[in-house]
């Protein structure tokens, strides 16, 4: 018989059709219809938005990755050359896509307007405070363009604004969205023709990739489910205090709830943002209630902070919380008595808490 | 991808159906002196005796119980050589040179009629089981006559396990086909071995010809009280608290014996096998085993008799393809069988089927926390937490997790995103959780 070479390896000796790479092509897909329409609304603030950050990002991943892969000690004497050879080859297609799915986001989720020391300062904290800090794609706590979105904003806030789409930078429209006090139609919100960051305007294509991430998988239906139905819950409770008071319809209730949806970063957020599998919990008790904490954070910012957004916030907060959910000793896949009244209590509490504001005379007055 | 496996996809483009092939009889059988739970063996005859088929050869002594040796073949006794054994370890084999006569030992067998048969009493039946070393042809090896012992416990429901979950595996399917009398019969022989009427055949509800056999059988009996129970076509259905669930309804925790709950569960082989031993007072010296995977020329399902050494059969089967390739040699299903360092084994009672495959390189990557290992896992435990808990050597959280639950089907590493060898930090854990 021929001379055969057998390995030994523990079961199971099969491996499901797909793997990391194939999951970060995935979302990069699935980015498409939103980057597209951001090239055909803001040609050049695009280009420079995606450009920037993925270059600053890529190099930083690239160094981490060289940082992290040192040539073992052994006296001798290496070119730097040689150690830069050594570090590269543990460079993988999966370090590339990670660090492009971080900045294509990042770029997203600002607007054209934003000046190219905002974005490369943003991209270089996102991706080192918010992922390589922790050690790397897998490891990290924050969504790192959550993070570099909001150390741009709070770094250089004062240098943007937000311009309507398909106009190029002369129509400047200072405040930032409808929940600003900006006033658009329902239509113009749905359809993106209202101005906003790069991807968060263009529902329709933010719902193209929605459906794709849930076609293909890659996207937890549970934590989308928890996020929107929460985030819808609330929207409907803060309706009735904020147009019921003043007697008259104005806007209407309807339009009110309808346009605190489709405004901002609330869907980009929820399709691209809490969606990310590795700052979420593992087990399905506690993604929901991620999700809904994620929501309630958010809207909680929009409704009763000074600040007009909430949703990159709101996601940083649940980030935060999702190591509590996710406690190995507490938290379970089978649905216990407590996560189910967890998950009742979290969304009830909230909005008795919006319901309560009209007769405390308070907020969103 | 985010999702729970339930069904092993046939990524290596394997037939499923395999015909049945004999493959005739090899020159020279070993039978082991060692296995998993009998580790030391006395033999009673000598070098250059000639033996019998069938005839008792010898002990083998393990700490729970002992387990009596046969000759699978009659020829001469002509020392012992080393191989290795299903386990992975090198076990001493007495070596038996087939003289091909197949000379039976007549004062061993002799043929029961159908009423001898009918007056057997549980210990009876018991009795012939240990004495003839019928144990679980699954793959447990478990004799069968300890489970006859119920300790005073009622059964209600007898459970005959035909699922064979694992994939690629056919044999126990061409068993039920080509066997059907000897199956039923055997059932009946457990029915009236517990004294109990409610006997139920699970098997996959893709085989519907199986289903259809069966049915067919069992309209001529109308009062026998068998009934085929077709159950889901998932990986780990043929599990038995998965098999339990499914055709009963009952949820026996972990830690707790099926017969508490009065079912006892059976390998329809193992059935099959005992009928064989009480018709014809024999021990069972043939088993089929199903030869297959990407790296085997001619694959399919063989009668092999037991102590027959692996090259013999995969030379029947034209040898490999590729040989450039590196190959994996599994005993057992793919998804939960060992690998063994080389084809050098021999075919014991207990190997349900031989896989070969081209081993492909799996580069890991980091965990991405996606959540498909414990969405998949069958007893609900999570797989990414146990495997960080071991990385981190945090003893307190490994028993938390409670590993010692786990069943070892390798869904957690089929299923992960990263392809990390996941089910071996489960298995770390509880040898850690051991201590």
């Amino acid at each position: 018989m021929d001379n055969i070479e057998f390995i030994k390896e523990s079961a199971p000796h099969l491996r499901r059709k797909d793997s990391l790479v194939a999951m970060l092509l995935d979302v990069v897909i699935a980015l498409a219809p939103v980057l597209i329409f951001a090239f055909i609304a803001w040609p050049l603030g695009a280009l420079k938005n995606v450009l920037i950050s993925v270059a600053v990002m890529e190099l930083a991943e690239l160094i981490f990755v060289l940082l992290t892969h040192p040539m073992p000690v052994d006296l001798q004497k290496h070119s730097l050359i040689e150690r830069f050879k050594y570090g590269i080859s543990s460079y993988r297609p999966s370090n590339f896509l990670a660090a492009l799915v971080s900045a294509l986001i990042f770029a997203l989720i600002l607007p054209a307007s934003t000046s190219w020391y905002a974005l490369m300062i943003g991209a270089a904290a996102g991706i080192t405070l918010g992922k390589l800090l922790f050690g790397g794609t897998g490891n990290n706590l924050f969504n790192p363009a959550a993070v570099g979105m909001v150390f741009a904003k709070v770094c250089f806030g004062g240098t943007m604004y937000y311009t309507a789409p398909f106009a190029g930078v002369t129509e400047v429209t200072v405040s930032p969205t409808y929940l600003a006090g900006g006033d658009y139609g329902i239509l113009d919100l749905f359809i993106g023709n209202v101005p906003g960051t790069l991807g968060e305007t263009c529902k329709i294509a933010i719902l193209l990739g929605l459906a794709y991430l849930l076609i293909k998988r890659v996207a937890d239906w549970k934590v989308v489910v928890s996020y929107l139905g929460t985030f819808v819950l609330l929207t409907l409770a803060g309706g009735l205090t904020v147009t019921l008071p003043r007697g008259g319809f104005i806007p209407t209730y309807g339009e009110w709830v309808l346009s605190h949806l489709l405004a901002g970063g609330f869907l980009f957020g929820a399709v691209y943002m809490v969606t990310d599998p590795v700052t979420m919990p593992i087990t399905t008790p506690s993604r929901v209630m991620y999700g809904m904490s994620a929501a309630i954070a958010a809207f909680f910012i929009r409704h009763f902070a000074a600040l007009p957004e909430g949703v990159g916030y709101g996601i940083l907060i649940a980030n935060c919380l999702a190591p509590l959910f996710d406690y190995p000793k507490w938290s379970s896949e089978v649905w216990k008595k407590k996560d189910i009244i967890i998950c009742v209590a979290l969304p009830l509490a909230a909005i008795a808490i919006v319901i309560w504001t009209v007769f405390a005379g308070g907020f969103g007055l | 991808m985010i999702a729970k496996t339930k069904y092993i996809a046939n990524t290596r483009n394997l037939l499923e159906i395999l015909p049945t092939v004999d493959i005739g009889e090899p020159e020279d059988i070993f039978i082991a002196m060692e296995n998993a739970r009998c580790p030391k063996a006395e033999l009673s005859i000598k070098e250059g005796d000639h033996v019998k088929l069938y005839q008792l050869i010898g002990m083998r002594y393990g700490p729970f119980f002992n387990q009596p040796i046969h000759s699978t073949v009659s020829g001469t006794f002509v020392g012992f050589e080393k191989h290795l054994h299903r386990s992975g370890k090198l076990v001493n084999f007495a070596h038996i040179k087939n003289d091909f006569k197949d000379e039976e030992d007549k004062t061993v067998t002799f043929e029961r009629t159908d009423e001898e048969i009918a007056k057997l009493t549980r210990e009876e039946i018991m009795e012939i089981a240990r004495d003839r070393a019928s144990a679980g042809l699954g793959g447990s090896s478990f004799p069968t006559y300890i489970k006859f012992d119920t300790k005073g416990r009622k059964i209600n429901t007898i459970l005959i396990n035909g699922i064979e979950c694992e994939p690629y595996i056919t044999a126990d399917k061409r068993m039920m086909v080509e066997h059907a009398e000897t199956v039923i019969n055997g059932i009946k022989l457990m029915q009236q071995a517990f004294g109990t009427k409610d006997a139920r055949l699970c098997v996959k509800k893709k085989y519907k010809d199986i289903i259809d056999i069966y049915n067919t059988f069992l309209s001529e009996m109308p009062d026998s009280g068998i009934t085929v129970c077709p159950v889901g076509n998932y990986y780990p259905q043929g599990w038995e608290i998965a098999m339990i669930k499914s055709a009963t309804g009952i949820d026996v925790p972990s830690g707790h014996l099926p017969s508490e709950y009065g079912i006892i569960n059976f390998n329809v082989s193992t059935v099959a096998g005992l009928y064989d031993s009480v018709k014809y007072n024999r021990p069972v010296i043939e088993r089929y085993v199903s030869v297959t995977g990407d790296g085997i020329k001619h694959p399919g399902n063989f009668s092999i008799r037991n102590g027959t050494p692996m090259r013999y059969i995969l030379e029947k089967c034209g040898g490999y393809t590729h040989p450039e390739k590196k190959k994996v040699f599994i005993l057992g299903g793919p998804m939960m069988g060992a690998s063994l360092p080389s084809d050098d084994c021999i075919c014991t009672k207990t190997v349900t089927s031989i896989i070969v495959l081209n081993h492909d390189e799996i580069k890991e990557e980091n965990c991405i926390r996606c959540g498909s290992c414990v969405l998949s896992c069958p007893v609900h435990l999570k797989p990414v937490q146990i495997m960080n808990a071991v990385k981190a050597m945090d003893k307190e959280m490994i028993k938390a997790l409670e590993p010692l639950k786990c069943i070892e089907c390798g869904l957690c590493a089929y299923s992960c995103t990263s392809k990390i060898q996941v089910t071996d930090y489960v298995r770390r854990a509880k040898v850690i959780a051991k201590l």
